[in-house]
Formats: C-alpha cells, structure tokens, sequence
C-alpha cells in the first residue's frame, strides 16, 4: 500500500522533473548548448509567479500570462546572444554558469535570500489533492506531470510531423547538409530556445506550487535534472519524460522500501550502470541524436 | 625542462616559501598568507584537473569526490581517530588513486565513450560518495568532525605558516608534475588523445595508459589537497565539501586561465580567487556575485582559448600594463587592490586586437611542383615478396548490419593492392579492420604474424600497419612538423621529441610538405591535408599503409602529384593498400586490385583482367550509374 | 568584427570592476557615531548573505545593524562609537576562515562576532581560537563541538540538547490529557539535527532512545539527506505507522515540506514537533499546520513583552520595520533575532567588563560575571560545559495562524494544546 502510494506521488514528481530536465536536454542535443541558465530561467519563473499571485491576488496558473511571454523573450534572446558570439559547446557551460550566478544573485537582492512561499489564500493547491479510490493524487504534481505531458508529447510530435520539427532534427544531425537545404538555423534555433525558455517559466510555477522558494535552490536542481537529461538521451524529449518517469519513481520507491538516504545512492549508482551499458540514454533505439 | 623554469621555477617557491618563513623579519601581513593559502588550495585542485581534462580533453565534473575523500580521509582518521596527521594524507592519495583507478577501468574501456558521457559519469561520482557517507554516518558519526591543528615543527611560526607551508608544497609539486607531463612524451600523447584520439592511438599512442595515468596523478593530486583543506576549514561534515562549488570553480578557474597550458590554471586561480576577495572586501555586497559572474562571461567570451594565452602573445606589453597600473595604485592604496587591477589591466591589454595581423606562415610553392608531374607508367609489377597481410574469412557485423561477409585477402612485400567497390561494399569497414581500430565478428586477421585479435591498436601500428583518413584529420593543436613528430615519438623505436621533430623532415619531403613544417594544420588546403596524412602514417614506419580515399575531392594536377608521391613511398618499400574510387588512378597504381560487393569479396587478381570482369562491371558500373 | 565592438565595453567593463574594488562604499558600515565620539571600535564578522544559509544569515543582519546603531545612539561603547565590518561568506567555510583570518590580521578589528550556521561557525571558531580572540556566537548549539574556552553561545540549549530537546517535549506532552504514546521520529542528517536525535560520539542518547527509556512506541524512524525532494513516501509512511506524535528533527522548511505531503494524503499527525524550522513558511500552511510545536528561546508575544517592558517591545518592533523594508517575508524578532541580540550583547557586557577590547581579559571576565541580556535574562557561562548556559529554551506552539509560547508553565504565553 504505503509503496504504490508512493510510487505513484513518485510518478508524479517525475513529470516536474521531466518539465525541468526537456529544455536542458533539447538546447544541448539540437543547439550544442550545455544552458546552466534554464535553472536561473526556471528560478526566475518560480519567482515570478509567487510575486504576481501575492501581488494580484491571481490564481498562480494566471500568472504564466506573464512568466511565459517574459522567458520566451529572454530564451529566444540568449540563443540569439550565442550564435552571434559563435559559442561553443565548452564555453556555453561556462558563460551560462556565470548567468546563472548573475540571475541567482538578482533574484536574492529582489526577493530577499529567505524563504517566499505563497499563501494558503493565494495557492489553494499545496495541500489538495484527487482521492481515486485507495489513492490519493495531489493535486501541485498531478498538473506538473499532466502539463509536463502535454508539453512534451506535444513538442515531441511538433519535431516529428511538422516541416519546422523536420528541419530542426536536420539541423541537429548534420548543420552544413541542413544550411544547404535552406534551413536557416539561426531563426529557427532561435525559436526553439524561446520555447525552451517558455518551457522553464511553466516548470518555475509548478515549482512555486508546492515548494517554498529560496535564491539557493537553483542549484539544488542539478543532480536530479541532469540524472533525467542523461538517462533520457541528450535531445530527446520522449525520453527525457520516460526518464523524469523513472527517476521520480525509483527514488520514491527506494526511500520507503530502503531509506530516504539511500535513494540518492541508488539513483546515481544507476545513472552509472545506464551511462556504461546504455550511453545512448535508456529510451533510445538505435542511432544516437 | 627548459633552463628557464629550472631556474625560475624554484625561484618562485623558494620566495613564496620566504614569505613564511622571514614572514616576521618582512613584515608580511599574516592575511596575505591566508589569502596564498586559499589560492594555493585552488592552484592544486586546478592544476589537478587540468591534468586530465585540460590536457586529454576529457572534462571531469568530479573534482569534488576528491577532494571529498581527501577532507574525510584526514578528519575521520586523525580528527576522529587520532591516527597520525601525515599519514592520514598518505591515505588520502591512495583512496583517491584507488577511485580513480575503478573509474578509469570502468569509463576508458568502453568502446562508445565519448566526452559528454565521461563527462556526466564524473559529475555522478560526487553524489554516490555523499549518499555512501550518509547511509553509513558512523564514519563521520552523523555530525561532522572537528579537524584540530597537527603537531608541527614549531620553528615554521604560526599555524596559518605551516598550513601555507604545505599547501604550497603540494600545489609546487602539483604545478611541477603539470609542467613535467606537459613537456614530455606524456603531454604530447594527451594533446593527441584531445585532438583526436582514435588517429593517437591508431599511430602508436598507447591512449589507455596515458589517460589512466593523467586520471591518477589528477586523483592523487585533488586527494591531498583535499586532506589539506580539513585542515584549513577546521570542521567537515558532507555538505562542506559534497557540493557543486568545487568542480564549477575548478573549470571555471582553468578555463578561465588556459587550459591546454600547465600555468594557464595558476593565472585562472590567481584572477579568480584576488577578484572574489577584493568584491568581498569591497563592501558592494549584494553586487558582488553578479559582478563575479559578468567579468565570467565577458573573459570567456573574449579569450575563449584562456587569458594566459593571451598574456603570453603579449608578454611585454602586458607586464609593463600590469606593473605601471599596478604602481600607480599601489602607492595610494591597498596593495591587493593595486594588484588585481594590474592584472585586470593586463588582461584587458591583452585581450584589445593585435593591430597588425601576425605574418601569414609562407606558403610558396615549391618549384619542383610547378611543373607537372611527368604521367609515369604504371608500377612496374615488383616482385612477389613474402605475405605481410593474411585475413581469413573475416566478418563483420554493426547491430543487424552486415558490412563484411567471408571476405580473406592476402597482401604481400612489394605490393599496391587496389581496394575498389561501389559505396557501402565495406571497404572502410575493412581498413578499419586491418588498423585494428576495428575488431572482427568472425574469422582472423594477421600482419607480420601478429594474430590482430590479441593486439590493442596502438600495438598494430607498431606491428606496421599505418592508415590515413578520407577526411583528414590532423591533431589541429600541433604544427605539421608536430603532427608527423607524433608519430616518430610513439612508433615501434620509441624516440624523444627533438629527435622526433628532426627526423620528421623525412616523410615531410616525401611529400613535398616540408616547407609548411611550421604551419598549424587549419593554414593548410585539402590536398596539403591529405599529404600530410599520408606524410604522418608514413612516419610510423609502416610495412604496409592503407590509404583511404586519399584523392577524394583533389583537382587533376593535384591527382598527379599526389599519385607520384604514393609512387614514391612505394618505392622506398611500403606496400600499400588503396581505396580508391577513381578506377584511372587504380589502374594506374595498383599491382593488384580487389573489388568488394556488399561485404563481399567480389574479384581479386590482376588491375587490367579484374577492370573486364564482366561481374565487377555489372556490380561495379551498374551500382554507380544509378548513383 | 563583431569582437571589436564588444572589446571596448568588456575592457571598459573589466576596469570598471576593478575601480570598484577599490573604492569602499560606507553602506556596509553600519551605524556611523551619532552620539558617541572618537575613534570607533571596530567589530568583524561575517554572515552567509548568499548561498545555501542566506535565508536566515539576513536575519543576522538586520539584528546587528540594530544593534549597533542602537548602541551608537545611546552614547557608544566605553564612549566610543562601533562600527561593524560584515562580509559575506557565501555559506562556504573555506571563505569563512579566510575572511575571519583577513578580518583579524589584515583589518585588525578590536571585536569579533560569529558566523551564521553551525559549520561556519565552526570553522570560524578554529580561527579564533588560533588568534585568542573571544568569540560570541548566536545559534551552534552542539555543545561537544564547542571546545574553544573563550566562544561563548548566544543561544543555549545546556550541555546536552540531545537530552534537554526530547525530555522537555515529553515533559510538555505528558501535561495533556491523553499523552501520545505512539512516536515517530523523522531526523535530516544535518549534524545539529542528527544530534538531538542520536547524540553523538559514545553518548548514544537522544530523541530516540529517550522515547524507548520513557515506556513509548516507536512506530517509526526514518533519516533523510538534507538534499531530500521528494517528501510522498517519507508522509505516506508516517500515515500508515498512525503516530500520536512526529517529532521531526528537522531544518528550514522539512516541516512545511512533511505537512503538505501529509495534507495532499488528506492526513494530518494528532501532533507534530519540529526542532529548528524556518519560522515563517508554516504560518503560510494554514490549517495544515496548526499546533504544529517548536523550540524558541523568545517570541514578542504580549505577556513576554510586557514582562519585559517597553525597550524589548521597541526593539521588536525596530526590527519588523527593517525586515519588511529588506523584503523579508517573515518579520518577527524571533529566536534567530534574539540569539543574534544575546550574541551582540554578550560582546558588549565583555567589553565593559574588561573595561577594553583585551581578548583575554574579555574572555576572563564574561567566565567570571557572564552578561546581562534583554531577552534571556542574566547568561552565566560554565566553563566546564564550553560556556554553555542553564537553557532557558521553550515549547512555542501555532496557535490560531501565529507562534506562542506554551512551555514551560511559567514562561507560556499560552496552554499546550493536544490535538485537535
């Protein structure tokens, strides 16, 4: 009982993972950048819908009116700040380290360095949740794993069906042969940033829902995010969610079953093993990219 | 090492030394020692990175599980247990050395490692160990350990001194094992692994052991460190030392500096550590951090390849900047400020574009190409010598895919075997095979009457098998001298670089690329590309070369000259194995020519019975007519 | 090209830096002399302003800048003004040592304070000792650790927490008609935390063995990382043991975190306890979190403060209205405040007694006529128990949305109440 239970609140989870891990995976298996900044982007759009929601009195959810169109922009214009510099894969990780030490800082001399957390009367979500017969759903990660869903499957048949999703995986595989098809990269990496960005604003709110934020936290995603980036397969969405999936579940199980400081172990122990048996990511077939 | 760093080098730490050791009678401020020290501890872990990931290539974002296991090591064995201090880092070493070793064998043996996925195994690392602390907390008894102060001898003054002391010995050493690796076969086989490291290994580089090696003086290194920075921090539970600030500032900091340099780190560490504290003193507080992270992405951006880099392309002009800025503060001021503003100054100097363009490298052609290169017969049919190359039965499989099915082949002394087929037909598959690189599904490959099975690549280049690429692939950091050096310093006879680089002009005129020696690879057009893979596998000494579409993408006067050049190795009593589309030049070169077909052996035998074969046509022709 | 035009604003920008650098801006120095003269005694210290400890390193800030310019306004210190250089650690030790180091022989402050957090703390401490300074510190309670003879804590839970904690929640509970007598125990791996429940080194005592010494179930255990995320299985476990009381050995916000993950399972615990939360994120909880129970060694609630009398009550609200214009989201002067206020207190009464800022002779006199504080009464420090004083810690209760007292009777603001 107590162990579906927590598997379940367990799969749940993993969609928010899932959510935080897709923009990391996508700009670094499509755009070759390894974007430390989607978690200061991610912080930011947690920041963001705490303050509109206490501000406006607004449902959280209203807030992404804002934190959406406001990350896109910033998404799309890093992007765009990085082509025009021709950063490498190498130098992304370290100048979007040093964006994401600025936007950390910023956020703790906007919002203080302690700890913001919505009201009660503001966020009526933290603590409810859906009873479907012996189990119970709450409510903050079941819209995290049904909007991770959405977004993902939805972005992942975008990449699949449509001429713009067709030229980016070409643009992914082979940049030459693509330009030489007529693809301009530079728009559509561009765009494809922006919704990275858009991605992260979504996944701060579905943060902000259950957790109370500090500036610090930023960094305390790390592990996780990039567990899922890896097991996923760098780029590829379907099995960044699979991944978020599993992460959440295993770590879930294992601390009831084990303990809660067992589950780290397990975690990275099998992050090693799929690094080493499957370096393509577990949920690949075949080819890498 | 070069007389300059035998003298200045220990110059250098015996007046860091002094400022402890006469601290008193100089009037040093005991701050400033504490400041050193800081750096010092950043300058080993730096250094100890670089070692690995800034010389190979391969980035660790691990550096913390050494320095995990060296703080723990130190404070549960002395601080909890009373074990004897120096032996505690002792053990440091060798736990650290232990876990580098299981990494290595694990991660180096994989076939598919690339960077990223090193790169992600290492970050992993860190995690597993805090979560092994944590589970088992007797180690650390659940709350930390208080680390006290050693006995020391007391002639060396304070603590701080005797810790200053020690970190300044371990980084000095640290530093002298980057500069010694760096100078020697050791920096040179690490710089091949980083460039491209199948070519490495494929010329003779044992790459395995270098990377294990590099792995380990990096682990034994960041460990003691490690053992040392218990002392500095007096308290150590996980979360002191577990955490993501070590391997992101270590990057940060020899990036910054220079990575494929052993002093690029040392600058790095010295920028980042005198502008953090100098924010931090400076009173701007909550500005410091951002500032921090604007000067981070504004260096990066701007001396991608490292701030020493440019220091040293201007070494002059930077020195005077630095020190005439650096007076005109220090008078005034504070003399930490005035310090990192010269640096600043010089680093902002440096960075400013060189008015004049450096001389473009001469590329004259020399005169004997410009004439064309006579149309000689075809080689005269030499010899049948004895068997160098006897594959039997080979195949081999990718997943489902069958690239090779039963094919044998035998090369003898003397020959030019022509390898021909339509694209796919498993030709590179094949070199693949005879270079080692690749291993078959079934059947056995031998050259010399070395069973290739039993041999790691490197082995097989000095059993005498040497290729070149279809898309050449030079070690981009190196000149071209270097790059045919590579291959002389790590072949059969193994020789020292400066014999190396003398006996490269060689194979350099083989192929008439001797007056580009001094060039890097990216001056150099295609055809001096190829040349210089052919220039390069020839230096290895090979009995028998195998020459991938080394013509592809040539115009016709190139196809002339290089046509004489293979003519010319081939004289001087190489056989050679060429894949080649262009059946004139086959036709022209080959003592024999084997056609493959979908993995197939097809035909083998004589250039002009094998070209009317009525099959190979059919196969052949009808395959590229509907290309 | 492009390179050009950004060569110019980085070199601009990189000078720029460094002039920085060098100018110091005065907005750090707290409380210039308004009403005292002469040449100010200057006070060191640092605090974790950003990093994983800024949350409750600004709380720090706020009291001490109070303080000092409190002190200043009221004629000074031995009549001379004080003036307190405060840097930020970035809640890193090796930081921690090198600036108390650089505060101590580069600066040459006369006083120094310590850190926030027990491991800053700690490595601070090791530096004060190597300089003989004297060293007050607001809020390491692990006694054992706390070896220096002249660090002397602001915020003293005796000897042995890991013995007063339990035992005094026990004592509080026992008050209530129907005691709980099925206990769980949840404890973060955090040293101070992991202390109260297991002791440490070979004194095995602790919230769990004193829950088996008292005659109670155990129903259940479970240690977590201080990295934990996911709070489901941990809540689902405690649902399915059924405790009549959590005692949650736990920081910052493990309790928020726990309450809602037990709220989402619609379960809420008869009763739970938690040892060190950050004190404003469970009043956020609502319901979910009422008669949630704590430790404090002071909350402004009206009958302490009017035991007090008007100075504690101006301060407290002093330090509202500066906690709200710093954008804190919890302003009350709590027990992170007033541990912050013994400290600097503690400091104070050191000076006065040694009649100057001689380390030794500080460090003597506080041993021997230990300080006078607003908040915690008269401190006599006991050199035997490393200057840990007599506790006068309490059991604060959510009550209706607000923190009060409610342990020990006399000193309650408030009755315990069981649940609901």
């Amino acid at each position: 009982m107590t162990t579906i239970q927590a598997a379940l609140s367990g799969i749940l989870l993993g969609g928010l993972y899932a959510l935080m891990a897709a923009g990391v995976s996508v700009t670094w298996g499509v755009l070759r950048i390894i974007n430390l900044a989607h978690f200061g982007m991610i912080l930011l759009g947690a920041y963001l819908t705490f303050e509109l929601a206490t501000a406006w009195r607004v449902n959280p959810l209203v807030t992404l009116v804002v934190s959406v169109p406001a990350m896109f922009v910033l998404g799309g214009a890093l992007q765009w700040a990085f082509d025009y510099l021709r950063v490498s894969e190498l130098n992304s990780l370290l100048i979007t380290f040093g964006l994401l030490i600025v936007v950390v800082q910023s956020v703790s001399n906007v919002w203080s360095a302690d700890f913001q957390r919505m009201a009660a009367e503001v966020n009526p979500y933290a603590t409810e949740s859906v009873r479907v017969g012996r189990f119970v759903f709450p409510v903050p990660t079941l819209l995290a794993f049904a909007i991770a869903l959405l977004v993902i499957l939805g972005a992942h048949l975008v990449l699949r069906r449509t001429f713009i999703g067709r030229a980016l995986r070409a643009y992914a595989e082979d940049r030459p042969i693509a330009a030489a098809f007529g693809i301009d990269h530079r728009r559509i990496g561009v765009l494809l940033a922006a919704v990275t960005g858009a991605t992260a604003a979504v996944a701060g709110m579905l943060f902000s829902l259950a957790n109370a934020l500090t500036p610090a936290t930023a960094f305390e995603w790390f592990g996780t995010v990039f567990a899922v980036v890896i097991l996923g397969g760098i780029g590829h969405l379907v099995g960044t969610l699979a991944a978020g999936v599993l992460v959440g579940l295993l770590s879930s199980v294992v601390s009831v079953v084990l303990s809660p400081a067992t589950a780290p172990f397990v975690l990275f122990s099998a992050i090693v093993l799929a690094l080493i048996l499957r370096p393509q990511g577990l949920f690949t077939v075949g080819a890498t990219r | 090492m070069t007389r300059r760093f035998a003298i200045g080098f220990p110059l250098v730490v015996a007046v860091l030394a002094c400022l402890s050791l006469y601290r008193v009678t100089l009037g040093f401020p005991l701050f400033y020692l504490a400041l050193l020290t800081l750096m010092l501890f950043w300058v080993t872990q730096a250094t100890s990175w670089n070692i690995l990931s800034g010389y190979s290539g391969y980035f660790s974002f691990g550096q913390a599980a050494y320095v995990g296991i060296g703080a723990y090591s130190t404070a549960v064995l002395f601080g909890r247990h009373g074990v004897n201090f120096y032996v505690t880092i002792l053990v440091a070493a060798g736990l650290s050395a232990v876990l580098a070793l299981a990494v290595g064998a694990i991660a180096f043996r994989l076939r598919s490692l690339r960077g990223e996925i090193f790169a992600l195994l290492t970050l992993a690392v860190p995690f597993i160990l805090a979560a092994l602390a944590r589970i088992n907390s007797s180690i650390d008894g659940g709350q930390g350990i208080i680390v006290s102060v050693p006995p020391f001898p007391a002639g060396l003054g304070l603590f701080q001194d005797f810790l200053y002391l020690l970190n300044l010995l371990v980084a000095a050493v640290a530093v002298l094992v980057a500069y010694l690796m760096r100078k020697s076969r050791f920096g040179w086989a690490l710089a091949g692994v980083r460039d491209a490291e199948d070519v490495a290994e494929g010329l003779g580089v044992p790459t395995f052991r270098y990377k294990m090696l590099a792995l380990l003086a990096s682990a034994v290194i960041g460990g003691v460190g490690g053992s040392l920075f218990a002392l500095q921090i007096g308290f150590v539970a996980v979360d002191s030392i577990f955490h993501l600030t070590v391997p992101l500032f270590v990057i940060v900091m020899s990036v910054l500096g220079g990575r494929t340099h052993w002093l690029g780190p040392v600058v790095g560490v010295v920028l980042v550590v005198l502008l953090q504290d100098r924010l931090t003193a400076s009173g701007l507080g909550e500005w410091q951090l951002i500032v921090l992270g604007a000067v981070l992405v504004l260096l990066v951006l701007l001396a991608p390849e490292g701030v020493y880099a440019r220091l040293r392309a201007r070494p002059l002009v930077a020195l005077v900047t630095a020190a005439v800025v650096a007076a005109a503060v220090w008078l005034p001021g504070e003399p930490l400020d005035a310090i990192l503003v010269g640096l600043l100054a010089a680093t902002a100097v440096a960075l400013l574009p060189l008015r004049a363009a450096p001389p473009a490298p001469v590329v004259a052609e020399p005169a004997e190409q410009a004439a064309p290169a006579p149309v000689a017969p075809p080689a005269e049919p030499v010899g049948v010598g004895e068997v160098l190359v006897e594959c039997r039965n080979v195949a081999r499989y990718f997943g489902g895919v069958r690239a090779l099915e039963d094919v044998s082949l035998t090369v003898r002394e003397g020959e030019i075997v022509g390898l021909v087929g339509p694209n796919g037909s498993g030709k590179t598959t094949l070199v693949g095979l005879l270079s080692g690189s690749l291993r078959p599904t079934r059947g056995s490959i031998h050259v010399a009457g070395n069973d290739l099975a039993k041999l790691p690549p490197h082995r097989v280049a000095h059993a005498g098998v040497a290729r070149t690429y279809q898309i050449p692939r030079p070690f981009t950091s190196m000149t071209v001298r270097d790059n045919v050096a590579m291959a002389i310093m790590f072949g059969r006879s193994p020789r020292s670089l400066a014999t190396a680089r003398r006996d490269a002009a060689g194979p350099l005129d083989v192929v008439g690329l001797g007056h580009l020696a001094d060039a890097y690879p990216d001056k150099l057009n295609l055809h001096q590309r190829q040349l210089l893979e052919i220039a390069r596998a020839l230096a290895a000494d090979p009995k028998v070369l195998l020459l991938d579409e080394a013509l592809a993408g040539l115009n016709p006067a190139e196809i002339d000259n290089a046509v004489e050049v293979i003519r010319r190795v081939h004289r001087s009593g190489v056989s050679i194995v060429i894949v080649e589309h262009l059946l004139r030049v086959v036709n022209q070169l080959a003592t024999r020519i084997v056609v493959l077909d979908r993995g197939t052996r097809l035909a083998d035998g004589d250039p002009r019975e094998v070209l009317t074969d009525p099959a190979v046509v059919r196969a052949y022709l009808g395959k590229r007519a509907h290309a | 090209m492009r390179k050009n035009t950004i060569v110019a604003a980085a070199a601009a920008l990189l000078l720029l830096a460094a002039a920085a650098c060098e100018s110091k801006s005065p907005s750090e120095d707290a409380g210039a002399a308004s009403a005292a003269s002469g040449d100010p005694i200057v006070v060191g210290s640092t605090l974790s302003l950003s990093g994983a400890f800024a949350a409750t390193g600004a709380i720090h800030k706020i009291a001490g800048e109070l303080f000092v310019e409190r002190l200043n306004a009221s004629g000074g210190l031995l009549g001379r003004p004080v003036r307190w250089v405060v840097r930020d650690d970035e809640s890193d030790q090796a930081k921690v040592s090198t600036l108390y180091e650089q505060l101590i022989s580069q600066d040459k402050v006369d006083l120094i304070i310590g850190p926030y957090a027990t491991p800053n703390i700690l490595s601070a401490m090791a530096v004060a000792a190597r300089h003989r300074y004297t060293m007050p510190q607001h809020t390491a309670v692990i006694a054992p650790l706390l070896t220096y003879e002249c660090q002397f804590p602001a915020w003293s839970i005796g000897p042995t927490p890991n013995e007063f904690v339990p035992t005094q929640l026990f004592e509080a509970t026992a008050s209530l008609p129907s005691p709980p007598k099925r206990i769980a125990i949840l404890t973060n791996q955090n040293g101070s935390t992991d202390f109260v429940s297991y002791g440490s080194g070979d004194n095995k005592t602790g919230a769990v063995s004193i829950t088996k010494q008292n005659g109670l179930d155990l129903v259940l255990e479970v240690r977590y990382p201080p990295t934990t995320t996911d709070w489901a299985p941990i809540a689902a476990r405690v649902r399915d043991a059924k405790p009549d009381l959590v005692i949650n050995n736990g920081l910052g916000v493990d309790p928020v975190n726990l309450l809602q993950a037990m709220a989402q399972l619609n379960y809420k615990p008869p009763m739970m306890f938690s040892l060190f939360p950050a004190p404003g994120p469970p009043l956020g909880l609502g319901a979910a979190s009422e008669g949630l129970l704590s430790v404090s060694i002071f909350e402004p609630n009206k009958p302490t403060l009017d035991k007090l009398g008007g100075d504690a009550t101006t301060i407290v609200n002093d330090f509202k209205a500066r906690a709200a214009a710093a954008k804190l989201p919890y302003t009350v002067f709590e027990t992170q405040a007033a541990s912050s206020w013994n400290a600097w207190e503690i400091l104070v009464a050191g000076v006065k007694a040694a009649g100057g800022t001689d380390q030794a002779k500080m460090c003597d006199a506080l041993h021997a006529s230990g300080a006078d504080t607003t908040f915690s009464g008269h401190l006599a420090f006991d050199p035997a128990q490393n200057n840990f004083w007599p506790t006068t810690q309490t059991i604060k209760q959510i009550q209706n949305g607000d923190w009060v007292t409610v342990w020990p009777a006399d000193r309650a603001a408030a009755t315990l109440r069981g649940p609901a």
